[in-house]
């Protein structure tokens, strides 16, 4: 059975979003005479703030009181990804913040190298990886369903984003819709 | 018969599900809904117990061997082995979610249904038997907009007036039996029940020798709907093998005693099962004129 994930745009600039601090970086250090340097900053500014806006407002959407509301989630089996960020910060943040920026050749070169690694993270349905949830004291748990006899109970794993730090066993939690495999914990 | 739930306290916490069915395999999957919708769907729970409440008759508990009318309040305990599917679907955690599941093959979607909570933590599932959603995707359908006419090509999912079922913690609440039989695939439930019913009933009437009734009853579905009714029997262990041997004589079933059991002759498997389930009767009103009927529906008085 083939499963085709919704929300496809969304993912892609929630995605873009977990890399908007290479952007920052960018910003800073300038684009070092590849392109003019105000093009540049302002094309890292909108890359920055583009899909942080919207992910901000895919939040806001799917906690909205008028919403569809969260749904049931148990959680039987759990494993914390907070190591998926620090191999997020040494395989992507500082390789790309150390790319040579200097003609223009090698900034297409590194955008290109870039897009590779978006689409990688919206292919494997990573775009939960976000520095910006952990600076407001989230974390990211894979959580799966209890084993159970019952036949209609799939495997399904859910990212959860929680300020939770661990689960009770078969703990069930209200969470929000965030894409078909990324829930952020109700308060 | 009250519900397990308070539908005056239902909180947010609600999913909205489709059943899908594809070579022999059925699955749920969650589908994202407005909160709209889901309002309406509460609303739908709300029709369908006011609908359930109104019958005069009451609850009554579900027989397998019994005739029932098209729309009847009915309950069956969610323990019982015949509602495994219904218990299932209640219980199922953590299921996948995608919207684009409603329009992917709509003629696989035979159900629908909302699973809400209220401010206790219960849990209520109510189910519906998609089947005119089917017919409405198989037409095209015109909707006025503004002052045009369109053709909508989209397959669109229409909403019923109520559900078919209702199920709390401890009960499925039937409202359509017909819903509940293609739902809960009763029949192959059943039959799969039959092995299990007859080790039930060799225990409570080791007087009775049920080999060909056991043979009989995995192949033929009535059969097998009796046994399941005669095991939800009380003082089914109390039944006199003389008194069942008199009824037997009396409504000519053919069955004898033969070493102290009673063993029932090839053939009149089904007739035996009627007198067990307490269906299969004689009168005498006019003299010399017995008259044998089999009831399709009873009632204790």
């Amino acid at each position: 059975m083939k499963s085709r994930e919704g929300l496809k745009i969304a993912r892609l600039l929630m995605v873009l979003s977990s890399v908007s601090p290479v952007f920052v970086l960018w910003a800073v250090r300038g684009s070092n005479g590849g392109v003019p340097n105000v093009c540049f900053v302002l094309l890292c500014v909108l890359l920055f703030l583009t899909p942080n806006l919207f992910l901000l407002c895919r939040i806001r959407i799917a906690t909205k009181k008028k919403g569809q509301g969260p749904r049931e989630l148990v959680v039987g089996q759990w494993d914390d990804r907070g190591d998926h960020l620090l191999v997020y910060l040494f395989t992507m943040l500082l390789p790309f913040y150390s790319a040579d920026l200097g003609t223009l050749r090698s900034v297409v070169a590194t955008f290109i190298a870039l897009a590779f690694v978006v689409f990688l993270f919206w292919h494997l349905n990573l775009h939960y990886m976000n520095l910006i949830f952990a600076m407001f004291g989230y974390r990211i748990f894979m959580i799966c369903p209890p084993n159970s006899d019952n036949p209609f109970q799939e495997k399904t794993r859910y990212s959860l984003i929680t300020r939770r730090v661990s689960f009770l066993p078969d703990q069930r939690i209200n969470a929000y819709r965030v894409s078909d495999t990324v829930y952020l914990e109700a308060k | 018969m009250k519900l397990n739930f308070n539908l005056d306290a239902i909180t947010k916490v609600s999913e909205f599900c489709i059943g899908r069915e594809g070579s022999g395999q059925r699955r749920f999957v969650v589908v994202p809904a407005d909160r709209a919708v889901i309002d309406e769907l509460e609303k739908m729970v709300r029709r369908t117990w006011d609908g359930m409440a109104a019958h005069e008759d009451g609850c009554v508990k579900y027989e397998p061997s019994n005739k029932y009318a098209s729309k009847a309040w009915l309950y069956v305990p969610l323990v019982d082995e015949m509602v495994v599917e219904m218990r299932n679907m209640h219980g199922a955690a953590n299921l996948p979610s995608n919207a684009k599941e409603l329009s992917t093959d709509p003629n696989e979607i035979y159900c629908y249904f909302v699973r809400l909570t209220d401010n206790q933590g219960q849990k209520l599932t109510a189910v519906r038997r998609a089947s005119y959603f089917k017919a409405v995707s198989k037409r095209p359908l015109i909707q006025v907009f503004d002052d045009s006419v369109v053709m909508v090509t989209n397959a669109l999912f229409k909403l019923d007036h109520d559900f078919d079922l209702l199920i709390d913690s401890e009960h499925v609440h039937i409202l359509r039996l017909g819903a509940f039989e293609s739902i809960g695939r009763l029949s192959e439930a059943i039959l799969s029940s039959v092995p299990d019913n007859i080790s039930f009933i060799k225990e409570q009437l080791p007087f009775i020798e049920l080999g060909s009734i056991e043979s009989y009853a995995r192949t033929h579905i009535r059969a097998a709907r009796y046994l399941a009714s005669i095991c939800a029997q009380e003082n089914l262990g109390r039944i006199d093998m003389q008194r069942l041997l008199n009824q037997c004589v009396s409504t000519e079933v053919k069955a004898r005693e033969v070493e102290g059991k009673l063993v029932i002759d090839v053939g009149a498997e089904m007739n035996f099962l009627q007198v067990l389930d307490r269906r299969r009767y004689g009168m005498e009103l006019v003299m010399d004129k017995p008259e044998i009927f089999v009831a399709g529906s009873r009632k204790k008085a």
